[in-house]
């Protein structure tokens, strides 16, 4: 079912060795490669046939679904629309992940278009991983929206990363909490060359004490550009805070820009921002533990996108 | 055995009137620290303790002087190269880091990932709990806890000479003892050589030999007992808190 690129590509968005357990759907080049579907989580492609609908049942617990994408094709550009329905009460995870290979010089790229109700109470850890590799010229794009829901008492942890390869990326992230319900973003993002990379974040708490974390971290090296936005717009008593830090590596540039907005008197908003280089007393703290220069580099630059 | 030689230290002087002018910090400072032994330096804020320590390290290169570890001259050495030689030094101002862990400095410190040494190595520490490995080594951190990482991975490196830069700052009074016998401990199963620099009675009187700093040089060198009279006058110190200045790591490179 899959070949060497397949499998490569597999391992590097989502840990799969092969097989995944559980429910899955495995989409390549644009078409179903893979699908398999659980008691409790359903999947169909959607009426337009342009995408999936997988479907938890209400209560589901500890269970997971992969949806994997994998873009090899010369020229194509893929475009795919998702919706997720986590049933009320419900625990469970869900790997996305998107890999390119391009082997040639014409473009190739992914659009997911994802979009989540997550139902009172569940909980839902969403992984996102994104990968370029291949030693074709053409350019690798991949624009990702994702749109989530909470309903009251939801949580929401949303995992994504894109640590290479991928030339050019347009994020769009936008969540509305209602009452009692929380969110955790983390987002990791590395370029290099000329790549560029915009992440733009709409974050809406709604819902009277609904807290949300945002967390970026950016590492920019050669010639690369990452621009970062989030907003929180706080209209309930609620909390959020977005925390933001970029490193620059060598001649790349940075925005960052997060931007509060609190509608209710009560809401309570904090950012911590920051643009820079790798911190000298960081650097000389690992090169007295015996490390190179370089070496402290990487190591530094590891545990910040860890 | 470490050796320093006539060490000279200046930094150009950004307050003085006129253009090109040099201020001294440390002031010509010869001294033996033989192996094993365990000392304590003491001294005014801003006295040139914390400078003293990194010319040792490496951190800042000497104007002039040279410095020899078992007789062979490191003068010429980097940060790197000194670590590797057997020097570690315990910073003052602990650097905070975004999600490194106090597990990755460990690690690094120790040159093994493997788990069962890991917590050996905490073991023998002993002040700092196993459930601190995987905490970040961030702003999250107390002054106290990021004190006993630092000194953590100081111990882990099993250096030949190790230098604590007042390491019982911010940490509680009872832990101030155990930390103490720590690095006798240290110093007598590894043979260290122990430079503390610290205002603590406890650390101060540990030592085999007490240097006192006044103006980056040294005013003093005996046994506590004969620095009885200049510690006296030193409680009077009016000096401010003094920050770490600026350096520039990239000409280690
Ligand atoms: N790199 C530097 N550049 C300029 N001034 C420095 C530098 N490092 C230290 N100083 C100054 O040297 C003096 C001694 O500092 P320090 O060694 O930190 O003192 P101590 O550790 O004894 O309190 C202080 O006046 C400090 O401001
Ligand atoms: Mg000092």
């Amino acid at each position: 079912m899959f070949d060497a690129i397949d499998k490569k590509l597999l391992k590097a968005v989502a840990d799969l060795e092969g097989i995944p357990k559980g429910a899955y759907n495995i989409r390549k080049n644009g078409k179903l490669l893979g699908r398999e579907i659980s008691a409790n989580i359903i999947i169909e492609t959607n009426e337009a046939g342009t995408g999936i609908v997988v479907r938890i049942n209400p209560g589901t617990l500890n269970e997971s679904v992969h949806i994997p994408v994998i873009v090899s094709q010369a020229g194509l550009h893929d475009v795919v629309y998702n919706t997720f329905i986590i049933g009320a009460g419900s625990d469970v995870t869900i790997v996305a992940g998107c890999g390119i290979h391009c082997g040639g010089s014409k473009s190739q790229g992914h659009e997911g278009i994802h979009e989540f109700q997550v139902e009172k109470g569940a909980r839902v850890k969403y992984v996102e991983k994104h990968v370029a590799m291949g030693e074709g010229k053409g350019k690798r794009a991949l624009n990702p929206t994702t749109k989530v829901f909470l309903a009251e008492d939801a949580y929401a942890e949303m995992e994504l990363s894109q640590l290479g390869g991928v030339d050019q990326a347009e994020r769009v992230n936008m969540v509305e909490l209602s009452a009692g319900s929380s969110l955790l973003i983390t987002e990791r993002v590395m370029t290099d060359g000329t790549q560029t990379a915009v992440s733009r974040n709409e974050i809406i708490l709604a819902g009277d004490n609904s807290r949300a974390n945002m967390i970026s971290r950016s590492v920019i090296r050669g010639d690369s550009r990452q621009d970062f936005y989030a907003t929180m717009d706080a209209r309930a008593k609620c909390f959020g805070h977005i925390e933001c830090d970029a490193i620059l590596m060598g001649n790349g540039s940075n925005e960052t820009v997060p931007s509060l907005k609190a509608k209710h008197p009560d809401a309570e908003l904090t950012h911590e921002a920051s643009i820079g280089k790798i911190a000298d007393e960081q650097l000389m703290k690992l090169m007295s533990l015996g490390l190179t220069y370089d070496e402290a580099v990487n190591r530094i630059i590891q545990g910040f996108l860890k | 055995m470490l050796e320093i030689k006539d060490i000279v230290f200046s930094v150009p002087d950004l307050d003085a009137p006129e253009k090109g002018a040099q201020k001294t910090i440390i002031d010509g400072v010869s001294y033996t620290f033989e192996q094993g032994k365990f000392y304590a330096i003491t001294g005014p804020n801003g006295s040139g303790k914390t400078t003293l320590a990194k010319l040792i390290m490496g951190i800042y290169d000497v104007t002039s002087g040279s410095i020899f570890l078992e007789r062979k001259d490191i003068t010429q050495l980097g940060i790197t190269e000194r670590a590797r030689a057997g020097i570690a030094y315990s910073f003052q101002h602990p650097a905070r880091f975004k999600g490194t862990t106090f597990r990755d400095l460990l690690s690094i410190a120790a040159g093994t990932e493997d788990e069962d040494k890991l917590a050996k190595i905490v073991a023998r520490v002993g002040i700092c709990s196993l459930d601190f490995l995987d905490k970040p080594v961030d702003s999250r951190l107390s002054g106290g806890e990021i004190k006993k990482v630092e000194l953590a991975t100081t111990i882990a490196r099993n250096p030949r000479v190790a230098i604590y830069d007042e390491p019982d700052t911010g940490i509680d009074l009872w832990t101030i003892d155990p930390m103490v016998r720590l690095l006798k401990r240290e110093q007598e199963t590894q043979g260290t050589t122990t430079i503390v620099v610290s205002h603590n009675r406890a650390f101060l009187s540990a030592a085999d030999t007490l240097l006192l700093i006044k103006g980056g040089r040294i005013a003093y060198a005996g046994d506590l007992d004969g620095a009885a009279e200049l510690l006296k006058d030193l409680s009077a110190c009016g000096y401010g808190d003094i920050c770490e200045g600026e350096s520039d790591v990239r000409c280690h490179r």
